[in-house]
């Protein structure tokens, strides 16, 4: 049986979830899959995956589950797995179940292989490829040991409209587990969003930046268009700040903020140096430029040549879609 | 307060990896080594602490004898002694076999505190830091943003800020004698200066063999280069057409909106 | 009893000389360190040139310069004159009637009326126009010393007309001899003190411009964090400063309106010794925030017609901030990118392996190639630079010239030694050092004049001598003997050359670069120098460090603008550049600057261009 251990915060369920049922799905070919639910008054968090094509869905269900702590959530499981004994336990790789992920293999003894993007079943026992060196390398890695092993799913790779949803709910049941909350050794305090009195594009996700090609200061809504269309921030190169169309803080380049976001999107800019290593550390850069000689494209992962005054509005175009 | 870091030694950043004969690590030879890039913040962090509530700040790592340059490095930037679990055979092994290793060596100095980074450079698993904490009987907090140190029974209390998805943190309350993970790019990494690394030629570094042996959990079957090479894309087409196309690698390829 | 009293007051002034000089001296001596004495007939010529024929204080200004010429030549000759006067007056013997005084008191009247003009032109320079590179206040002490000047001059031509034994006679004489006595006690505890030391320090001065020895590790030499610490060029330096401003009047940060002044470098040095504040940070003497603002152009140095090495005092400093961590934030940046990727930038090495074979470029092998191609940081990661180097490659081709390049090359470590961290550049530099030896080149040829610098000069302290060229000296060599057909067809265009730092006024390179630009474009070129050109540039700003520090905070404007400004005032609509780190800052000021259309080409670039455009020979 492989077993998916379903992840939520404040009463909503993570989608990333449903691409680990989709994973375990893909491993169990065929076999049961379960899925486990930890927290306390989970009960409709416990419904809403219930929708999953799966034998069951287990509810753990402690008040001293809430909120979660790595101490909490690894007794919890420990119990479960000790009790419905599977096969494979599924996580996706959320910042929680790195928190707690390690700890519980750690207790069970039994491997853990994180950050998978792809699953080979091949014969008996399942292969799991994950990056490795920066995402230069890829490897297939193979659990040793006894039952269970443990995985978590890289988001993204594994598509959560792929997940199969049952013809009917399935069951759900509590399973009884025993908190001791003396013993959970973390005290924290709610979750809350950083006050963002000045513009940090250091901490950005997606960043749409402009450079000289923009022109004038008042074509900037062009890219201020495209920038809410992603639910970026919105950055410049040097002159754009030199010149005042933009406030100091938007600057990315050596004098300016470094930044890594996961998507970096560089309109009109050539990619003068200064400029590159404040962003070379993008995980996916994308420039649009007329100058197909620009240096910009020497880094970017995607380019399109052209102008951006009409490439940008298709893409908000076809953002919408 | 006694602060230990854990640091790995692992192969430089930007150098493309270059297999073994076997095809399940990267070859040795010719290869440049640095510190685990994380590992650097959380050194950076304890050197921080040890700044503000005094005491002392060790570094330990398992590894075949060229670990010791990063051991210096740490020393240069300002630690006070270093631990060097020394094993040929390590620097490839899983999380579990590393923890064991420097659980066994670092129980008996009792630290206040133990640090890593998030996670390493060349596997990436993540694990480490937490197993050991596991291992040891210690609470631990993973992608620590900031940490604060207040006195309190037993030997202090700790506040880390712990990073969530999106945007999102999380303060923690815990007791001290605890583990955490380092987030990077928290703090501005000092660089050894010069009297630092004079200052490091003097300083302690213990080597021991590993006492605790663990089992290994992960066997790496196959290495390779994965198929999507790191080519610029360049989309052709009329605007709306490119533009389109864009999108459409962007939300299924890169995966990023 | 005339005798008497002359000795009395001989003894008295000349005591009070000979004490202060003597402080002074102590305060020399006892600074660390020993004079260098190499390239001793280097340093003879340089003695001749600069002290002697006085070119360097005539050349930076003719007028002043000829005025102080003539003081200076004047005091020269008057030696004799003076020494017999006061052997008579000391009563030990008189040779005032031989028949080769009286000849050599005729020839010095010229001499006399020289100075005269010289020395009144001077003080009305000082008191009554009151340029600014003077200072603001009026120096009473510059006036009374020039009157003295005049005085002597005055009372020498005025004894052709006197009865020596009459009152009036007596009166000049002993006014001529007190002046010079009154002169003798002053000079010491003004900028005058030149007079004694400043042939001293035009000797001593080392024959390379900005020398920065390296720092001995084994010795624990951690650079100058104290004025203790200043070595003996640096304290005889402070004591040699004429003032003159000349320095102040070069400098690119002091143009663009910064707080850096290196007339005041070398002053504040010259408190704090006669203050004996041996124990006061030079990191708190002279302002940590000035120390960042020097782009180690040179033109201090270079332009100081006493000797003075205003360099390693300023690099001196900074090493020993840098040794306690007290860098600037964006200095530790690039100083970790050199520390793990071994260039500034930070990029990844397949960057540079991108370049390497896309543009076809061999592993440097003694055995089939003539010359290495140092590519540099900007060569290996610049986009837009690979440019110019492309051309560099195109034209070395063309002339059949077989070139390669090192499979591993790490920043040769310029911008760590010139703004202090030396533990980083022997780091860079010996590692560079064994590749070097190991790949055996017999001649480097490099775009970037900063690496000319490093691997021709600084790697020499290492033992490594090898010969580097910048491509424009190359290039012009390997174009010397073609001529051109014919005249290029295309539009008239106004050209002009930004001189780099490094490659016109430390390697002295003017001409070649000249050279090809005038070779290939017939009349279709109208060539305008710009203000500050050949070996005195105003600096693009981005050395020393300065490339990444470029942050608005900073009083005044950017060197870069100012230079820029200077540039567009050529009226020339194209820019020609010939070192990546120019190119860079100056296309910056470009994009910064209100509309315009200066295009910025490099000289590889412009040369590669028009020589195809032309049939040749």
């Amino acid at each position: 049986m492989i077993l998916v251990v379903a992840e939520h915060r404040g009463g909503k369920l993570n989608r990333a979830t449903w691409e680990a049922i989709a994973a375990a799905q893909q491993l169990a070919a065929g076999q049961a899959v379960a899925i486990a639910v930890v927290g306390s008054n989970v009960g409709s968090i416990a419904a809403d995956v219930a929708a999953a094509q799966v034998q069951e869905v287990v509810t753990l269900d402690n008040a001293a589950l809430e909120p979660y702590t790595p101490d909490g959530f690894t007794a919890a499981l420990q119990q479960a797995i000790d009790q419905l004994k599977p096969a494979v336990v599924i996580l996706p790789h959320t910042y929680q179940t790195r928190d707690f992920a390690p700890k519980l293999a750690a207790r069970l003894d039994r491997a853990l292989v994180t950050d998978v993007t792809a699953i080979k079943a091949t014969g008996g026992s399942a292969i799991f490829v994950r990056p490795m060196f920066q995402g230069k390398l890829s490897a297939d890695v193979s659990p040793q040991g006894p039952a269970p092993h443990i995985v978590t799913v890289q988001i993204g790779s594994f598509r959560a409209d792929a997940a199969a949803k049952g013809a009917s709910p399935a069951p759900v049941r509590a399973l009884a587990v025993t908190i001791d909350s003396a013993a959970i050794r973390q005290k924290p305090e709610p979750p809350f969003q950083e006050a963002r009195q000045a513009v940090d594009l250091s901490q950005a996700e997606r960043i749409v930046s402009v450079g000289r090609g923009i022109k004038e200061a008042d074509k900037l809504p062009v890219a201020q268009g495209l920038a809410a269309a992603l639910h970026a921030e919105l950055a410049a190169s040097r002159p754009i700040c030199d010149a005042g169309w933009l406030p100091m803080e938007r600057q990315v380049g050596s004098s300016g903020q470094t930044v890594a976001p996961k998507l970096y999107l560089a309109l009109g800019i050539s990619g003068a140096i200064q400029h590159l290593v404040g962003m070379k550390g993008s995980q996916t850069i994308v420039a649009i430029n007329k100058d197909p000689d620009a240096p910009i494209f020497e880094v970017a992962d995607y380019g399109i040549v052209g102008d951006l005054f009409e490439i940008v509005p298709a893409m908000i175009e076809a953002l919408k879609a | 307060m006694k602060i230990a870091v854990c640091i790995k030694q692992v192969q430089s950043r930007d150098s493309q990896p270059r297999l073994d004969d076997a095809k399940t690590w990267v070859r040795d030879q010719d290869a440049a080594f640095e510190m685990n890039e994380p590992d650097a913040y959380a050194l950076e962090e304890a050197l921080r602490l040890k700044e503000k509530h005094g005491g002392e700040v060790v570094v330990c790592s398992a590894g075949p004898a060229r670990v010791a340059q990063v051991l210096r490095e740490a020393l240069a930037r300002g630690a006070d002694r270093a631990l060097h679990v020394q094993s040929d055979t390590i620097a490839s092994a899983d999380a579990f076999v590393v923890a064991a290793a420097l659980g066994g060596a670092m129980k008996s100095e009792n630290f206040d505190l133990i640090l890593t980074g998030l996670q390493s450079d060349d596997q990436g698993f993540g694990q480490t830091g937490v197993v050991l904490a596991e291992r040891l009987g210690l609470p631990h907090a993973t992608i620590i943003m900031d940490v604060q140190v207040s006195p309190g029974p037993p030997g202090g209390v700790l506040r880390v800020k712990r990073e969530l998805e999106a945007g999102w943190f999380q303060w923690v309350g815990m007791p001290l004698p605890a583990v955490l993970t380092i987030q990077s790019g928290i703090n501005q990494l000092r660089y050894a200066t010069l009297k630092g690394i004079m200052a490091a030629k003097k300083k302690e570094i213990r080597v021991a063999a590993p006492e605790a042996v663990a089992a290994s959990k992960q066997r790496i079957v196959a290495l390779y280069a994965p198929e999507k090479s790191k080519k610029t894309q360049l989309i052709a087409g009329s605007p709306a057409e490119a533009a389109k196309e864009l999108v459409r690698k962007l939300r299924e390829e890169a995966r990023v909106i | 009893m005339q005798t008497l009293a002359f000795w009395v007051l001989f003894v008295a002034f000349v005591g009070a000389f000979a004490a202060q000089v003597a402080t002074r001296v102590r305060l020399i001596a006892a600074a660390p360190g020993a004079f260098a004495l190499d390239d001793l007939g280097g340093r003879v010529q340089r003695f001749l040139i600069d002290v002697v024929f006085q070119v360097r204080t005539i050349r930076e200004r003719p007028v002043v310069g000829l005025a102080h010429a003539f003081v200076f030549w004047g005091f020269v000759a008057f030696a004799g004159y003076t020494t017999v006067e006061f052997l008579r007056g000391l009563g030990l013997v008189d040779l005032t009637e031989t028949r080769w005084f009286f000849a050599y008191r005729i020839i010095l009247v010229p001499f006399a009326s020289a100075v005269l003009a010289g020395i009144l032109f001077l003080l009305v320079r000082r008191a009554i126009f009151r340029p600014a590179t003077l200072g603001k206040t009026l120096s009473i002490e510059s006036i009374v010393i020039a009157l003295f000047i005049a005085t002597l001059m005055a009372t020498f031509l005025l004894a052709f007309n006197l009865e020596e034994a009459s009152l009036a006679g007596r009166m000049n004489w002993w006014a001529h001899m007190l002046v010079i006595l009154a002169f003798l006690a002053l000079i010491p505890a003004s900028k005058h003190l030149h007079l004694v030391l400043s042939p001293v320090t035009v000797f001593l001065k080392s024959p390379e411009l900005g020398r920065i020895p390296n720092l001995d590790f084994e010795k624990e030499e951690i650079g100058l964090e104290t004025v203790k610490d200043l070595p003996k060029k640096a304290a005889l330096d402070a004591f040699t400063c004429v003032e003159c401003g000349r320095c102040q009047v070069n400098c690119p940060a002091f143009g663009a309106g910064k707080e850096l002044n290196p007339k005041t470098i070398i002053l504040q040095t010259q408190e704090a010794l006669l203050a004996g504040e041996r124990d006061r940070k030079l990191g708190d003497l002279y302002s940590e925030k000035v120390l960042w603002q020097c782009t180690t152009c040179g033109a201090c140095e270079n332009q100081c017609p006493v000797g003075i090495e205003h360099t390693p005092i300023i690099i001196g400093a900074r090493r020993g901030l840098v040794s306690n961590g007290e860098a600037p934030e964006y200095l530790g940046s690039m100083y970790n990118n050199l520390e793990r990727r071994r260039n500034i930038w930070g990029l990844g090495y397949d960057q540079r392996q991108k370049f390497v074979t896309s543009a076809a470029l061999e592993t440097f092998d003694p055995s089939r190639h003539d010359v290495l191609i140092w590519l540099g940081c900007a060569g290996a990661f610049e986009a837009d630079y690979q440019k110019s180097m492309r051309s560099l490659f195109d034209i070395l081709r063309a002339r059949n010239v077989r070139f390669g390049v090192l499979s591993k090359e790490q920043c040769t470590g310029d911008p760590a030694k010139r703004t202090g961290n030396e533990y980083m550049f022997q780091e860079l530099a010996t590692s560079n050092i064994d590749d070097l030896k190991a790949a055996g080149p017999k001649k480097i040829v490099t775009s970037c004049p900063h690496c000319v610098k490093t691997i021709g000069e600084d790697y020499r302290r290492f033992g490594y001598e090898v010969e580097i060229v910048h491509s424009s000296v190359f290039v012009a060599g390997l174009m010397r003997d073609v001529r051109p057909a014919s005249a290029p067809a295309g539009a008239h265009e106004t050209v002009t050359f930004h001189d780099p730092c490094y490659l016109g006024r430390y390697a002295g390179t003017v001409d070649e670069p000249r050279e090809l630009l005038t070779k290939f474009v017939g009349g279709s070129v109208d060539f305008k120098e710009p203000v500050r050109n050949r070996e005195n540039p105003f600096c693009c700003g981005a050395g020393g460090g300065l490339l990444f520090a470029d942050k608005e905070e900073e009083p005044g404007s950017r060197i870069s603008d100012v230079r820029f400004r200077q540039l567009q005032d050529t009226g020339a609509g194209t820019v020609v550049t010939a070192c990546p780190f120019c190119s860079i800052m100056l296309k910056g000021a470009q994009t910064s600057a209100p509309a315009n259309n200066v295009q910025f080409v490099d000289l590889m670039t412009f040369v590669n261009n028009r020589r195809r455009d032309v049939t040749i020979e």
